[in-house]
């Protein structure tokens, strides 16, 4: 875990108000693993940081997706090059790509594509090719940038591809790593019970200390979405307690 | 010029005056990045006799300048903290005092009594912001009787260091204060969060789902430096300031306005380094001023 006064370096929008920045973040872009977090602070901000999955790394640097849906999202896309943000990460546990799977679906909605560019990245490390699927309500709410052997559009208005949802647009493949509203989890949980999904949560520390992230088990109980999560075993979570109405990104 | 930092609360000696608020620190075992050679003392996480789950959640929301949170006291229990965290606590180089909660005055003798002598526990912090369930859910440090009745139950089953954890939901603290120290406290700690509540227009419910929960952070600092100030005028054992510190200038206030010593809480979630930084910014603040040691440092406690 680094603490850190990442410059940013670049920006661009990947879909209708969603934008990727770029930080420079050596420690973090060369020790982050898929479905793992940076939370950043920024000033003027929040009080506190809000955390964000690391979208993809390129040498240095680190990236981060976001759209903004209130003030904080709106002060960190009014900075400027050379600005700074704190960065404290990488942070959870992130997704594990075991031995043996041939394919994989990597399943996002929305701003759920976050931990996907390095899913992908890993899984054809590890030699498994990757079915892309990404979902948004339509075609100018797509995340443009997509990374798979097989790429899946999804629509739920059919402006782009399946007419539908992303969990309904997916094929048949070894394992499934999903992302996105916590609903859009909860009916991966039904379809696929081992699947790996990265939850969000309202999040204060983001290091384990203030058990806001609460994940409600299955087995009963609560575990930290920064600490032993944010990515879980789909049917490990009990989705009746977790709020449904959180959107992904809640952030900020 | 170095700058004398220790100072003593009751019998206990600590290196500095900045100490981890208990909650925002965990079992002091989490994070690596903590600069611990400024940690005066630390707080553990509050802690009942049986191990507790905890609320659902949504657990904690922004507000402007500060946060709610409602975690319910998630922990393991004493029997988990004398077996996972206090052997490690016995090889730290700062003393640890184990915030305690009970549902009666019985619980909190009794949690006195097991941890009484565990190597690693140094003293003991009361958090009487609990329902009191012999008196109908009444919280305990509402009423200067049944706050006394918790110290007391404390102070006879250990020899060890009995801080109290204040509420600023009173309509006194002086009178609470003084029952506390009429009952044994060595220190009282002041003060806890503010009960809040913070509405979603979207579900048109609270954004907790425990309803409310306690407010820290910028937002209660006045609140909070006035309440420990009135707190320090009505004792004379030692008040440790707690409210809203986020840097050196908001500890100082509070040590000017008559605490021995500070708790810094909602920070350290900001930044895991916070209390080095209010540490080294008071010894700066003192060095300027040409004072040798924070003995020194003149305090606003008019007798009036």
């Amino acid at each position: 875990m680094f603490l850190l006064e990442a410059p940013l370096v670049a920006r661009r929008e990947v879909a209708r108000g969603m934008f990727v920045l770029s930080l420079e973040a050596p420690q973090i872009a060369n020790s982050v693993r898929a479905g793992q977090f940076v939370n950043l602070g920024w000033s003027p901000g929040p009080l506190l940081r809000r955390p964000f999955s690391v979208y993809r790394t390129e040498g240095d640097r680190i990236e981060v997706i976001l759209k903004a849906v209130g003030a904080g999202t709106a002060q960190l896309l009014a900075m400027t090059a050379r600005d700074t943000i704190s960065c404290l990460g990488p942070l959870g546990h992130g997704f594990d790509l075991p031995a043996g799977p041939r394919s994989v679906a990597l399943v996002s909605g929305g701003l759920g594509v976050a931990p996907m560019p390095l899913a992908a990245r890993e899984a054809r490390a590890a030699g498994i090719s990757v079915t892309w699927v990404h979902g948004a309500r339509s075609v100018d709410e797509l995340c443009s940038e997509a990374d798979g052997d097989e790429v899946i559009w999804a629509t739920d208005d059919g402006s782009r591809g399946f007419a539908g949802t992303a969990v309904s647009a997916v094929p048949e493949t070894d394992i499934v790593l999903a992302c996105g509203p916590n609903r859009m989890l909860a009916a991966v949980a039904m379809r696929w019970p081992d699947a790996q999904v990265a939850v969000e949560t309202y999040m204060g520390c983001g290091t384990g200390v203030c058990l806001g992230c609460a994940v409600p088990l299955e087995r009963g109980g609560y575990d930290r979405a920064c600490k032993e999560g944010p990515v879980y075993r789909a049917a490990d979570i009990d989705w009746s307690v977790l709020p449904a109405h959180l959107p992904y990104a809640i952030s900020a | 010029m170095t700058v004398e930092m220790a100072v003593e609360v009751g019998e206990l000696r600590l290196r500095g005056p900045v100490l981890a608020a208990s909650g925002t620190f965990g079992y002091g075992t989490e994070v690596p990045l903590l600069e611990r050679r400024a940690l005066g003392a630390m707080v553990s996480k509050g802690i009942f006799l049986r191990p507790r789950a905890g609320t659902p959640p949504p657990r904690i929301v922004e507000t402007p300048s500060g946060m709610l949170n409602a975690i319910g006291l998630q922990g393991p229990g004493v029997e988990g903290l004398i077996r996972d965290y206090a052997p490690q606590w016995a090889q730290w180089d700062f003393p640890v005092l184990v915030n305690i909660n009970g549902e009666t005055a019985a619980e909190y003798g009794e949690l006195a009594a097991r941890l009484d002598g565990v190597p690693g526990v140094a003293g003991f912090e009361i958090n009487i912001s609990c329902p009191n369930v012999e008196q109908g859910g009444l919280y305990f440090g509402n009423d200067p009787r049944a706050a006394a009745a918790v110290t007391e139950a404390v102070r006879k089953r250990t020899d060890l260091p009995v801080w109290v954890k204040l509420t600023p939901m009173v309509t006194d603290i002086g009178v609470i204060a003084r029952a506390c120290e009429a009952a044994g406290a060595d220190a009282l700690s002041a003060i806890n969060t503010f009960v809040g509540m913070s509405i979603d227009l979207n579900t048109r419910q609270p954004r907790l789902s425990f309803r409310t929960g306690g407010l820290s952070g910028p937002a209660i600092r006045p609140l909070a430096v006035h309440l420990a100030h009135q707190a320090a005028r009505a004792v004379s054992i030692p008040v440790i300031g707690i409210g809203g510190i986020m840097g050196a200038e908001d500890a100082l206030e509070f040590l000017v306005a008559g605490c021995a010593a500070v708790q810094v809480g909602t920070a350290t979630f900001v930044n895991p380094n916070a209390i080095a930084g209010v540490h080294d910014g008071i010894a700066a603040y003192l060095a300027s001023h040409g004072f040798a040691s924070l003995a020194e440092l003149p305090r606003y406690l008019p007798r009036d």
